[in-house]
């Protein structure tokens, strides 16, 4: 008998056996009661409510929506390139600062982005009140540390050379650190920090859902009183405004050359900058009486916390990671591939569209409406979400791809699925994981959305404790949490390493 | 007696295992001009970065003005400038923001943030291009879309705008055709204050022609990491080069 060879084609397929237990689970928990109301859900997609009313609230939503967005936006950028440059080593060299400080900052920023934005959104709601600005601080945080791990590596590509040209020149430090990494920021800030406009978009409607105001509120609301066409008023009118703001940075032609352009960002930085530190300040000294509040409670609570109930909580998170981590990775290959034609192509990016748009809270309510909550079903909801995202990956790179392969391998008599399997999908098997990899990063932080709603794992916890001001508690789910990101990065880092 | 600028004393350099120089000994002079010739891979390049201190000696001394390189003030090191055989112009930067990095020694933080805005002043930056014959049309292009030789002489202009007495040039005829191969060598070899141009009194330069020696007062050669001759450049025979070639 031959032995089954693992390759990177096969390991991007073996991940869809997780379907058979986790169809096992969501058939038992199946419930018919709802099955109508899933039915209404699905017809009112195209279906949305449309009349004056509803278009004024859409607006006014939008603009709240995009006020937050912009806003945190803007000052994670900012941030996240200031951090950026503090945990970089070039920062150090050049001004021969003690690494120590280095990885203190780097240990810093890790625990931060460690922890999902919406924990951050309950956390700081339930300390200081539901509140417009406590949104944009909540993206804040985590997309600060985000932004700065990737504008530090950007500046960990500069090379000894050119450091030491600029250096040879002997001016003022800052002038050669400054013209050293100028490139680097404004390329990362073009690549990498326009797209991330985006992200803020979504998880500002995210924090909608959790009461922060805008869009997302909206969708909640009208989740509540079952009203699915104004819901998808409310969902198509996020997809305009995803496509919109993605289209206009596309047209953005950013020459860092030109004058008039560079003096107007500059002048955009500085004044975040300094309008939120007054900010910043402001903040602190208002709420101090709040601050100590809570800070007192969290030593008089006591946590009712079981340590075996625990441990059981942190391995369902860790399972429902891996659960959906597998549907992320398998699902999207195996489904194009098994329907290789230019028909089904376009409902299946259609489909893919709409796992994207969904937020993932919205999309668990929706299954909860004929089954029960389990695990499964948070794996599924966090599973198609982020297939939703590969498979986006998986379509760009396969339409880019020399098809010569797949010609070559049909027109020897191979199966349209073989050709497709050993001609195209083999080539890209590697780099495909490799983003993969990287994505379970972020499925790992995402477990918290589905675990506080759909109440598995560490997110039942968290809400529960919240509710209750444990905030010992809370600390406790905090720091499991943290530690369960940071490993799985560091997991993933040495699969990145060895697939790259 | 001769002014010494630079001096090496029994320079050692070894990387991965390697010898790559093996006791160096020899002085620059104020005003010399001297001609480094020896084969691809024989350590010019790596004998130039431990004259400009980007490189320390395994073994040996050098001095500077007299002083060891830590003891140097900031003008002390501005004295010598460096024009590297690989370039290391900046990415992003257009031809004339690269030249101006050159002022970056005797210009303030304020300026090099301007230069990096792009509305610096750039006049004494196209004087130094104007004399590198690098054309008009190119002063504002981005760096990565020049041809060789256009880059070669932005980085010339970068070097000589930091007007320095001491010229360290690494194969700085790369690329250029005969006609600039002569201009340019006049510009790096004749010590000159005119039009608001200064170039360098003294220059070490690094070639593989043969053809292009007149110049020079003396001649370098090495071979595999180590001297073998140093003298001037009218004795030199074809002997000497039969050697190291
Ligand atoms: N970074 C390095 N690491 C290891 N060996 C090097 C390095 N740079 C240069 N060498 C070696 O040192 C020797 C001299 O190199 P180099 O100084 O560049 O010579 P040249 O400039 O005369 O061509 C060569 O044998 C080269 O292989
Ligand atoms: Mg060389």
């Amino acid at each position: 008998m031959r032995k089954l060879k693992l390759n990177h084609t096969s390991i991007s397929f073996l991940p869809i056996i997780v379907c058979i237990p986790l169809a096992y689970q969501i058939l038992i928990n199946f419930h018919f009661g709802g099955f109508e109301l899933f039915q209404e859900f699905i017809i009112s997609a195209f279906n949305p409510e449309i009349n004056n009313e509803i278009i004024i609230t859409v607006f006014k939503r939008l603009n709240q929506t995009l006020v937050i967005a912009l806003f945190s936006w803007l000052i994670s950028i900012i941030f996240g390139v200031i951090f950026g440059i503090l945990s970089s080593n070039i920062f150090y060299k050049i001004f021969n600062i003690p690494v120590f400080f280095y990885n203190i900052i780097k240990f810093f920023l890790t625990i931060i982005r460690s922890i999902h934005e919406i924990i951050w959104g309950l956390v700081l709601m339930q300390i200081y009140g539901i509140n417009f600005s406590i949104g944009i601080i909540a993206i804040c945080i985590p997309y600060i540390a985000v932004n700065s791990k990737v504008f530090a590596e950007q500046l960990e590509t500069i090379e000894d050379k050119s450091f030491d040209a600029i250096n040879q020149i002997h001016g003022p430090k800052f002038s050669s650190f400054l013209t050293l990494i100028w490139n680097r920021i404004v390329n990362t800030f073009k690549n990498f920090g326009l797209y991330r406009l985006e992200c803020a978009i979504r998880s500002t409607v995210m924090l909608g859902l959790f009461g922060i105001g805008g869009l997302g509120t909206s969708i909640l609301l009208s989740f509540q009183t079952l009203n699915f066409r104004e819901l998808w008023t409310y969902l198509w009118s996020l997809a305009i405004l995803i496509i919109l703001s993605r289209e206009i940075i596309k047209k953005i032609k950013f020459n860092n050359l030109n004058k008039n352009l560079s003096i107007l960002l500059t002048a955009v930085f500085f004044t975040t900058i300094l309008f939120t530190f007054s900010y910043f300040l402001y903040f602190i000294f208002n709420s101090s009486s709040v601050d100590f509040y809570s800070i007192n409670s969290l030593f008089k609570s006591s946590s009712d916390l079981v340590f075996l109930d625990f441990l059981k909580l942190i391995i369902d998170t860790i399972i429902l990671s891996l659960l959906s981590t597998a549907i992320a990775i398998s699902l999207p290959p195996f489904v194009i591939g098994i329907f290789n034609n230019n028909t089904s192509r376009i409902p299946i990016r259609f489909l893919a569209f709409l796992l994207r748009l969904i937020p993932p809270p919205v999309l668990i309510l929706t299954l909860l409406t004929f089954n029960n909550p389990s695990l499964s079903l948070a794996a599924l909801t966090l599973g198609l979400h982020n297939a939703g995202i590969t498979s986006k990956l998986l379509f760009t790179n396969l339409d880019s791809q020399d098809k010569r392969n797949y010609i070559a391998m049909k027109s020897l008599g191979a199966s349209k699925n073989t050709s497709w399997l050993l001609g195209l999908f083999s080539q890209q098997a590697k780099s495909y994981l490799a983003y993969c990899a990287y994505r379970s990063d972020i499925i790992i932080r995402e477990t918290a959305i589905v675990g506080v709603i759909g109440s598995v794992g560490l997110g039942s916890q968290l809400q529960e404790s919240l509710s209750s001001f444990a905030w010992q508690e809370v600390i406790t789910v905090l720091i499991a949490y943290s530690i369960i990101a940071i490993v799985g990065e560091l997991i993933n880092g040495k699969i990145k390493t060895s697939l790259t | 007696m001769k002014n010494i600028l630079l001096e090496l004393k029994d320079i050692s350099y070894v990387k991965e295992k390697n010898l790559i120089l093996n006791k160096i000994n020899f002085k620059i002079n104020s005003g010399d001009k001297i001609a480094l010739l020896g084969k691809s891979g024989s350590g010019k390049t790596t004998l130039i970065s431990i004259l400009n201190g980007t490189i320390k000696p395994t073994k040996g001394e050098v001095k500077y003005f007299n002083k060891r390189y830590k003891e140097l003030d900031v003008n002390q090191k501005q004295k010598i400038t460096t024009i590297w055989q690989d370039l290391r112009l900046i990415e992003g930067l257009s031809a004339e923001q690269n030249v101006n990095c050159g002022l970056l020694g005797k210009r303030s933080f304020y300026f090099a943030f301007k230069n990096l805005l792009n509305i610096a002043s750039f006049k004494r930056a196209h004087k130094y291009m104007q004399s590198c014959k690098i054309p008009q049309s190119i002063y504002s292009k981005e760096i990565n879309k020049l041809s060789g030789g256009e880059k070669q002489r932005v980085a010339i202009a970068r070097s000589l705008i930091q007007e320095s007495e001491i010229l360290l040039a690494d194969e700085p005829f790369n690329n250029l055709d005969p006609k600039l191969i002569t201009l340019i060598k006049k510009l790096l070899l004749t010590h000159e204050n005119k039009n608001n141009i200064q170039t360098p009194s003294t220059g070490l330069v690094s070639l593989h022609r043969l053809d292009l020696l007149d110049g020079f007062n003396r001649v370098l050669g090495i071979k595999d990491g180590e001297i073998f001759f140093n003298l001037e450049r009218i004795k030199l025979k074809k002997s000497h080069l039969d050697e190291i070639y």
